[in-house]
């Protein structure tokens, strides 16, 4: 099946005229030689196992990566879902040429004790522009896993003052915190789902649970854990299990916060698990999760740092709910540069200074970059544009899975380019995997036996029948 | 003593005295104020305005110019505007840094070997190899981890895979997966404000409250009698009773200690110095009890201790395990040369972005303006100028100048006020005199210039010193 479509004005074309029309791939194996040796010399001085191919960002351009062989990736995996706008967009270096980001690369200012003059403003203008609805306060970070652990400061702070009231800290707590116990140090917890993936700094991790090598070894605090709804596919033809199945977890949960030994101070949750296999919920168990919390009184703190910015099809994935009320912080990292979270209660920023305080409290240059980043999805509409890519990728995609015995549980219906699918087991997966990159498209994995789409905001429809050609001749 | 100006080679025209124009900041409060309504602002000084900041001064929105010697916390090295960090900043490397930010485990570029180099052309002595990260916290968390892996897998072997019991039990964080193993940190620590580094941070309470925390232990650190050089008797047995301690720690705390934790000089927690023999003894006893020996040079590395690390002055053998490192060099991380130390199987170290290019090639600029103009020395010797002449006004000023510290230490210089309110006080006049200073624990003052702060510079504080304290 051969797919052209004609006189389509791509605005890839207009950021990236000279992008290639499709993979190059010169070397009999990806990564090639020349990847693998360059890899072996840095592995003398840095961890160097993970990596697929050693990549020439100079040669980079648009939705295609190169490597240090030459080959040319079509690629849908971008720097674990972390590029939005394709390699070297000229917006981007535009923002990257600017005084204004010249400044903020070499006066590194400690935010929250010298701010900036424009630092207001470059939030207004680009971060804070992009805000979830309902949300008009952010704290700023570096990466996804420092975003949720900021968060968990803010909930743990505000579930403990609003015990405390407006008394001060009493002696003993003031004692006992300097030896890390109780009760100036909490006992309370954040509770997560299983499958669930927020970071990998020691708080954080502990709310990790997708594989154990992302754990093993390293100590947790002991916090609760719910199951996340297992959706059978098609969902079409699973309505009812599937309801029974979010219902359950929904009980669950309810039964665990009822139960907890120790006060829940919030729960997190992302609108996809991403890297624990793509998992999806409905918007009604979403909306299960807003009101179970509300009635518990535990925060709601939803882990936008890989759904985040577009790629679902509407700019926050949690916006497809349509909650009766928004989360009380939404998190977020990666396509935006930028790293932080967002929230509305004025009571979530604690009460005295120098609490949720750290040397440079994020970093205007990553800002800076969020705001260019924000003005070009808003100009071109590129979060509608990847909503219609998305479904036309997916009806493509399911013709495929459809056709073949090798992949199943297709999901991210209506969801953006934010697609994945299993395979049948591991090994089939890898090989795919590996084949695809030898046919010039650079792809991820998720979960035990999943792939998943994470291509950027300027992958079209050209890119989505480039893609769905080459996986169609690898299986 | 050199003739030739650092600062003013960079800064030609960096001015000679501070600006004073305002005291009252009106335009700084409103600026703060505005962006209190989306982003927590209590804690700031005055609204910079960075463009006209330049070299040693920064400017403020209400047209102040301070001489600067808090620096970002300790964390500018060059002076604001410094023209060869902006020649870095506009190059083509830079600009793809910026732009396409890899996942670097995964899909490092081509030029990582080479940014990785010139990071480790200025590694501490005896360091071979890093692991980057993004800040100072998240620098002694990825230590952290390191150390318990290698930990673990002397136990297990390198090599040997995990048991069916630890993968099951990790996933409900409970051991053998997740193991009950601790670092050990001392009191007055500070090592960042994350959930594990909270933990070992000791400093204040408010660092802490309401936190969870594991439940790891705290050695006592030693405190000196001053001056030094009267008290040499009490000093060491102050050593000897720290690191019994210690020992003591290793051997009955109920988690087993996998690493310990220690900075050169305990900033944050009010410049407390330490002697070399100390710092050794702390080696002697990790190698004993088959534990890691971390060095946190957060605030410390970086030149301005007058080596550009300041561990390096122990002299340590072996030498440290895991050397991390931030501000200054405005890339963060940790330096180790154990390949073991890397661990056994991949994504285990690991996270999305695992550092950032803009930044390590930021501080590889910083690096070779440092070994082009020999600043260690430059700090070294200003430092020196500094101390006496703050000793003479210590002579004169006693109440306001206690338990002077930082002597041979370059201008990592701080002292004590008698009360909290007095140095608030000073910390507060001295702005009004033009001079951006900083605080440590919760009676002192700390000196933390840039690599650049010569003597001149020296002068106008000195003389802005004497003339706040000569009101008293
Ligand atoms: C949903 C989610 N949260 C948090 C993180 C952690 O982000 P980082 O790797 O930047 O710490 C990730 C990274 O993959 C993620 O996918
Ligand atoms: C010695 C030391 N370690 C760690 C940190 C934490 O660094 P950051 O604020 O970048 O997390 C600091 C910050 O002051 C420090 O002084």
């Amino acid at each position: 099946m051969l797919r052209r479509i004609k006189g389509v004005r791509y605005l890839s074309s207009k950021y990236f005229p000279n992008e290639p029309t499709s993979p190059v791939v010169k070397t009999a194996s990806v990564p090639g030689p020349k990847s693998k040796q360059i890899n072996q010399e840095l592995g003398q001085v840095y961890d160097n196992k993970a990596t697929y191919f050693v990549t020439d960002y100079f040669n980079s351009y648009g939705n295609y990566i190169s490597d240090a062989d030459g080959n040319k990736l079509l690629d849908v995996f971008c720097q674990i879902s972390s590029i939005p706008l394709g390699y070297n967009n000229p917006k981007l270096i535009e923002a990257a040429k600017s005084d204004e980001m010249i400044d903020a690369i070499v006066n590194r200012p400690a935010l929250a004790c010298f701010p900036s003059t424009n630092y207001a403003q470059i939030l207004k203008d680009g971060l804070l522009a992009a805000a979830p609805p309902g949300m008009n306060k952010i704290w700023t970070s570096l990466c996804g896993s420092d975003a949720n652990e900021t968060a968990y400061k803010a909930a743990f702070m505000y579930q403990h003052s609003k015990i405390r009231g407006n008394k001060p800290f009493s002696e003993e707590e003031l004692s006992s915190v300097m030896n890390n116990k109780a009760p100036g140090a909490s006992e309370m917890t954040i509770l997560s789902f299983e499958k669930g993936f927020h970071g990998r700094t020691f708080g954080s991790l502990s709310t990790t649970r997708s594989k154990a090598i992302h754990k093993l070894d390293i100590p947790a605090f002991d916090w609760p854990v719910a199951p996340f709804p297992k959706l059978q596919y098609p969902l079409e033809e699973f309505e009812q299990e599937n309801r029974q199945e979010e219902q359950r977890c929904l009980n669950k949960l309810e039964e665990i916060i009822e139960n907890a030994p120790k006060q829940i101070a919030a729960l997190i949750v992302e609108p996809v698990q991403s890297e624990g296999g793509d998992n999806h919920a409905s918007s009604e168990f979403f909306q299960g999760i807003r009101d179970i919390t509300k009635k518990h009184n535990v925060l709601f703190i939803v882990d936008e740092v890989q759904t985040g910015v577009g790629a679902s099809g509407k700019f926050w994935a949690h916006e497809h709910w349509n909650l009766t009320s928004p989360p009380d912080m939404v998190t977020f990292s990666k396509k935006f540069q930028a790293a932080g979270f967002y929230y509305s209660n004025p009571d979530l920023q604690p009460k005295d200074a120098y609490r949720q305080f750290n040397t440079w409290c994020g970093d205007p240059s990553k800002a800076i970059l969020a705001k260019a980043i924000y003005q070009v999805i808003k100009q071109d509409g590129l979060v509608s544009k990847t909503a219609n890519v998305g479904d036309y990728l997916y009806s493509g995609l399911q013709q495929l899975v459809n056709k073949s015995d090798k992949l199943k549980n297709l999901r991210g219906k209506n969801f953006g380019t934010f697609i994945a699918f299993d395979c049948v087991n591991a090994d089939v997966r890898n090989k795919l995997l590996a084949d695809c990159r030898l046919n010039g498209l650079n792809v991820g994995g998720c979960g035990e036996s999943g792939v998943r789409l994470r291509p950027t905001l300027l992958f079209e429809q050209k890119h989505a029948d480039l893609f769905l050609n080459i996986l169609e001749k690898v299986l | 003593m050199s003739n030739q100006s650092v600062s003013a080679k960079y800064f030609p025209n960096e001015p000679q005295q501070p600006i004073v124009k305002t005291t009252s900041l009106n335009v700084s409060k409103q600026e703060i104020e505005a962006l209190g309504k989306v982003f927590d602002s209590r804690s700031a000084y005055f609204a910079a305005d960075y463009s006209k900041s330049i070299g040693n001064y920064i400017a403020d929105v209400d047209g102040n110019l301070y001489l600067d010697v808090y620096a970002q916390i300790a964390s500018i090295p060059l002076g604001y505007n410094n023209p060869a960090l902006i020649e870095t900043a506009k190059s083509d490397k830079m600009i793809r840094a910026i732009v396409d930010r890899p996942a670097l485990g995964n899909f490092p570029g081509n030029d990582l070997k080479e940014i990785c180099g010139e990071i480790l052309k200025v590694a501490p002595k005896g360091q071979d190899k890093l692991w980057s990260g993004l800040s100072g916290a998240d620098a002694n968390e990825l230590a952290f981890k390191a150390v318990f892996f290698w930990y673990q897998a002397q136990k297990r072997g390198y090599k040997t895979d995990f048991s069916r019991e630890e993968v099951e039990s990790v996933m409900h964080n409970q051991a053998p997966g997740s193991p009950e193993l601790a670092i050990l940190s001392f009191e007055r620590a500070f090592h960042g404000r994350l959930f594990a580094s909270g933990s070992t941070t000791c400093s204040k309470p408010i660092h802490k409250l309401d936190l969870p925390a594991f439940k790891w232990p705290k050695a006592e650190f030693p405190s000196y009698k001053y001056p030094l050089d009267e008290n040499v008797e009490a000093n060491k047995k102050e050593d000897e009773r720290c690191l019994a301690i210690v020992e003591d720690l290793f051997k009955t705390w109920s988690i087993p200690i996998a690493g310990v934790l220690v900075e050169p000089i305990q900033s944050e927690g009010g410049d407390n110095h330490a002697s070399g023999e100390f710092f050794q003894g702390l080696r002697d006893l990790t190698i004993k009890h088959g534990a890691l020996l971390i060095m946190d040079e957060v605030q410390t590395g970086v030149g301005a201790t007058g080596v550009m690390w300041a561990h390096e002055r122990f002299n340590l053998q072996p030498p440290p395990d895991l050397v991390t490192f931030s501000k200054k060099f405005q890339s963060a991380g940790y330096f180790f040369h154990d390949p073991e130390i890397v661990p056994n199987f991949a994504y285990r170290q690991f996270n999305t972005w695992c550092g950032d290019p803009a930044r390590m090639i930021l501080a590889g600029s910083i690096g070779e303006q440092i070994l082009k103009n020999d600043l260690v020395k430059v700090a070294d010797r200003v430092g020196k100028y500094l101390y006496e002449k703050l000793e003479k006004l210590q002579s004169k000023y006693p109440k306001y100048l206690k338990d002077l510290r930082g002597k041979d230490r370059a201008t990592f210089i701080a002292w004590s006020l008698e009360s909290s309110e007095a140095r608030n006080q000073f910390l507060n006049d001295m702005k009004k005199v033009g001079i951006n200073i900083g605080g440590c624990a919760e009676d002192s003052v700390r000196l933390r210039p840039t690599l650049i702060f010569e003597e001149n510079h020296a002068d106008v504080l000195i003389e802005a010193i004497e003339k706040v304290l000569s009101k008293y």
